[in-house]
């Protein structure tokens, strides 16, 4: 059965009273225990900052963090997510920009940015581990993600271009 | 100059980068609308049939269904089409492709319109599935279309079919080949989607992507039976496109559920529906004969190119007219004999794609150059060179261009590049190493004999902004950025002055479509006839508000300035100045996409050139090629913005790279194979490689003033060609068909395996 077919069972379908923190708030919803992350986030919750492109885990675009881990929010479903606690691109700037994103800007590393903030994410679930990967972990680190404008070499440098300022900071 | 950060005066910041990179900015699929209704759309699934019935009575029973609408509720045309309306918006008794629509419905959640959509019955009676070309042409077919199975034929001849085989004849070598490329998938991120709002009054608000709002709005008109002056069309910002996104996709079927249902729709197509729906890269299989004297002069050239449209028309002929018309590329050859065909048939819809034709015809021409030279034992410079365009050649149909020496400069500059001039390192003898160019001539606009109108506004607003509107989109290209360094360099004002306004037709000027690399070159064009009478009666009514003489003011950062030199503010800031005008500064203007004098339909005027330099590394146990190196040159005129020129040629140089070595969306008697990112695969980062440098050449022959020319295009035309050139050079082996197949060089590598170590520089790395 596709995900989607599991989504959509509206009728007898185990609904959930779904507890988390998203971005630090503490929400409380009553879903179908199947609902995706992304469908929670995009239209529950109105954040559209976590965008949607294959729903099937292959193109990142989706990607949050999960108790700090990176995780395609396509993919996961609301029984899932229970208690745990879900960040996502709109909490990256919170209070200011975050410095990937500052780097991202500066370097051009993107175009249309639909892929951007799955991007940012999967990068900031690198650089908090590892501050200052090499060539090849940025590689492995964003092999999860798409982007169909940039060709990458702009992420890529808008990388290194992180790495240098906050080595310099 | 090479194209970086730090070698480019104006690296700025884009203006809509802020919002993108914290994920605020709001794509129109992300949109939302109080009471908003979930549209979807049930498509046919089966590419060739006669429809029997349909019914949608259990769709409509089931609870939280607003609407079920199928031919039968559509008020006006029941097609749509950039140039020929032969795509109904919904199928009535035959089935041409998978994709075709046959029923839509509107919720009031997404996840009940996906089972709504199951619940429609609809009995088909399958037809023969003519899945290629051949068998489409073939006398047993049965037509497609009223017209037959021949969409569109084009030719351009300068010797006729019996003659040219004389010349063959005399000719030192002659190559003959044929080449067949893939259906390339546009893959934007963002699949195609939106809201349509009905307004109180009785309009609707369609906030939806394309890159032509104004054709969009003339087609809903059409299919609605609505007056265009009540259909407002918001395209922008738009999750990418490159060509895809530029025919109706899912406006018609939100719109008529809007206008039934009285309540907003939202559609967003689900991955699957974008592949099927969508339109893709035209197939082709190329034909060529060529030959030349003993130095490696071309004096034959002889094409024949069989294109997949698919099941509607789209811009198929404009495609294969393109095609034909690059058939030659950069090229001066005495005896030309050049014919196409788009065919319909059952597969998916091709259309419009980036590059526009261009890149299938680029690989075939300069796959045979590099053939020829190696026959000739010349290198693939110097048979170039000998055939080159002079600065003021005719263009490939015979028709005047505008001087350019172009040509020359891309190809002197590439073959300078490291990649080419590098010794390969022996250390991993899994590997074989080999590099290659190639070069491409492009036309920007669309070319003679279609029309090609772009307009633009320039006012001074009421609170003090200096707007400047265009009927243009922001398919991701960096159009704003160009425009605001445009409008600050043009006019001396400082970025907060600035309100740029894009993308909406209520809104803009009609400007044409943001397609064929026109947007910068139209946008600039506009700015600059504008600027001037708009700066004149800004600068008198300044001059009356405070009393100062016209000619000691000019336009600065905030306001009008004296033009003395050692004042520090301005004399009036622009609120002020709106403040106290009562008539607003405002001009429109009307321009067209500069044209060839000469009455040839397609013939491009301005063209831009690329070149491309690639080093390659082939696996000797998997056949894998993997690109290691490449170097772009861009003869495109002055470079407006360079983060926007550097991230749209390495961009699509990427994307130029999946096409040749690992994109094909595969069809299997009519349907695709291939439908998600699962099994179609576009390049990753761990594809691209490890280096690649871009150089823009900015120099034009002196006396054209027609400024920057457009690179949506151009960095992915000749990709293909160089990396098989750099194949070849790696392994000995030709490379006809793309993707390139990895079973394919391991086949050719097992059986030359002797004849591959005596090849002269080729050795075994
Ligand atoms: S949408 Fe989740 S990985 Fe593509
Ligand atoms: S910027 Fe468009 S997909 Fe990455």
């Amino acid at each position: 059965m596709s995900i989607e077919n599991l989504s959509s069972q509206t009728k007898n379908t185990t609904t959930i009273l779904l507890n988390c923190f998203i971005n630090d708030n503490e929400i409380v919803l009553e879903v179908p225990a199947t609902y995706r992350l992304v469908d929670i986030l995009r239209k529950k919750l109105d954040l559209t900052g976590t965008k949607i492109s294959c729903e099937v885990g292959r193109c990142g675009a989706c990607s949050v963090l999960m108790n700090g881990n990176l995780v395609n929010s396509c993919l996961l479903m609301a029984y899932q997510i229970q208690g745990s606690s879900i960040n996502t691109i709109e909490y990256m700037s919170k209070e200011s920009m975050n410095p990937i994103q500052q780097a991202f800007l500066e370097e051009g590393a993107l175009q249309c940015g639909y892929c951007t903030p799955g991007m940012v994410m999967a990068l900031k679930s690198l650089l908090s581990t590892n501050p200052s990967p090499s060539l090849e972990e940025i590689e492995i680190a964003l092999s999860g993600n798409l982007c169909r404008c940039t060709g990458y070499n702009g992420i890529i440098r808008a990388v290194s271009r992180y790495i240098e300022n906050s080595q310099s900071s | 100059m090479e194209l970086n950060r730090k070698h480019s005066k104006r690296w700025f910041v884009r203006p809509d980068g802020a919002k993108k990179v914290t994920g605020q900015l709001k794509y129109l699929t992300d949109l939302t609308f109080p009471n908003m209704l979930y549209g979807r759309i049930l498509r046919s699934g089966i590419p060739h049939a006669k429809i029997m019935s349909i019914n949608t009575e259990k769709a409509l029973r089931l609870c939280g269904v607003r609407a079920v609408l199928t031919y039968k509720d559509i008020p006006g045309l029941n097609g749509f089409g950039l140039i020929f309306p032969d795509q109904p918006v919904f199928c009535k008794d035959i089935v041409r492709f998978e994709g075709d629509a046959i029923a839509a419905v509107a919720a009031d959640t997404d996840e009940i319109a996906a089972a709504a959509i199951k619940l429609i019955d609809v009995e088909y009676q399958p037809l023969t599935v003519m899945d290629s070309p051949e068998v489409a042409l073939s006398n047993e077919s049965i037509s497609l279309h009223p017209s037959g199975n021949v969409l569109h034929r084009a030719e351009y001849k300068t010797i006729e079919d019996d003659e040219i085989n004389q010349v063959f004849f005399s000719c030192h070598n002659v190559i003959e080949e044929t080449y067949h490329t893939p259906r390339q998938m546009h893959a934007y991120m963002e699949t195609e989607g939106g809201v349509v709002v009905p307004e109180k009054d009785g309009s609707i608000t369609v906030y939806a992507a394309t890159q032509h709002g104004f054709k969009d709005r003339m087609q809903l008109s059409r299919i609605l039976n609505m007056d265009e002056k009540n259909i407002r069309v918001v395209s922008s910002p738009i999750g990418g496109s490159f060509g895809g996104k530029d025919e109706l996709n899912v406006q018609p079927y939100a719109s008529l559920l809007a206008l039934t249902t009285n309540r907003p729709v939202k559609i967003h197509q689900k991955r699957n529906d974008s592949v099927i729906a969508g339109l893709k890269r035209h197939p082709m299989k190329i034909t060529m004969k060529t030959g030349v004297d003993e130095k490696g002069k071309i004096l034959a050239h002889v094409v024949r190119i069989v294109a997949d449209t698919g099941a509607y028309a789209t811009l198929g002929p404009a495609v294969l007219d393109f095609a034909v018309e690059h058939a030659t590329g950069p090229y001066i050859i005495p005896n030309v004999n050049v014919e196409g065909v788009s065919v319909y048939t059952n597969n998916g819809i091709s259309g419009e794609f980036r590059g526009f034709g261009g890149n299938q015809i680029t690989f075939a021409l300069e796959s045979q150059l590099d053939r020829l030279a190696e026959s000739l034992n010349i290198s693939q410079y110097d048979i170039r060179l000998l055939n080159l365009r002079k600065t003021n050649d005719l263009g490939p149909l015979g028709q005047r261009i505008v001087p350019t020496n172009g040509a020359f400069d891309v190809l002197e500059q590439i073959n300078h590049s490291s990649i080419l001039n590098k010794p390969f390192s022996q250390t991993e003898n899994r590997k074989l190493k080999g590099s290659g160019l190639a070069i491409t001539m492009h036309g920007g606009g669309l070319g003679y004999g279609r029309p090609d109108p772009s307009g633009g506004r320039l006012a001074l607003t009421k609170e003090g902004k200096i707007e400047i509107a265009f009927g243009f989109e922001e398919v991701g290209q960096g159009l704003i950025g160009s425009i605001e360094i445009m409008m600050i360099e043009e006019l001396g004002c400082s970025k907060d002055d600035i309100s740029i306004v894009i993308g909406d037709t209520g809104l803009v000027p009609p400007s044409g479509s943001s397609t064929a690399s026109r947007s910068t070159n139209m946008a600039w064009q506009g700015i600059r006839t504008m600027k001037n009478p708009w700066l004149r009666e800004l600068l008198s009514n300044a001059s009356i508000v405070t009393e100062e003489k016209v000619e000691n003011l000019k336009m600065g950062p905030g306001g009008i300035w004296s033009i003395d030199d050692d004042v520090t503010v301005p004399i009036i800031t622009y609120k002020k100045l709106a403040q106290s005008l009562i008539n607003l500064p405002t001009i429109t203007s009307q321009y067209d996409f500069p044209t060839t004098p000469d009455p040839i339909v397609g013939g491009h005027y301005l063209y831009s050139f690329g070149a491309i330099a690639v080093e390659v590394e082939v696996d000797k146990l998997t056949g894998k090629v993997k690109v290691t190196d490449v170097e772009h040159t861009i003869a495109a005129g002055p470079v407006v913005n360079p983060m926007g020129f550097l991230g749209q040629i390495e961009g699509g140089g990427i994307m130029a790279l999946g096409f040749t070595i690992m994109e094909d969306s595969l069809m299997d008697s009519g349907k695709y194979v291939t439908r998600n990112f699962d099994s179609y695969l576009i390049p990753t980062i761990k594809d691209i490689p490890s280096h690649t440098k871009v150089n823009a050449i900015e120099t034009l022959v002196e006396g054209d003033h027609f400024g920057p020319r457009g690179v949506g295009e151009i960095g992915t035309v000749a990709v293909a060609p160089a990396i098989i050139a750099a194949i070849h050079d790696a392994t000995g082996y030709w490379v006809n068909k793309l993707p390139i197949s990895p079973e394919e060089i391991l086949n050719a590598l097992t059986k030359q395996n002797k004849g591959l170590f005596n090849q002269q520089s080729k050795e075994l790395i």
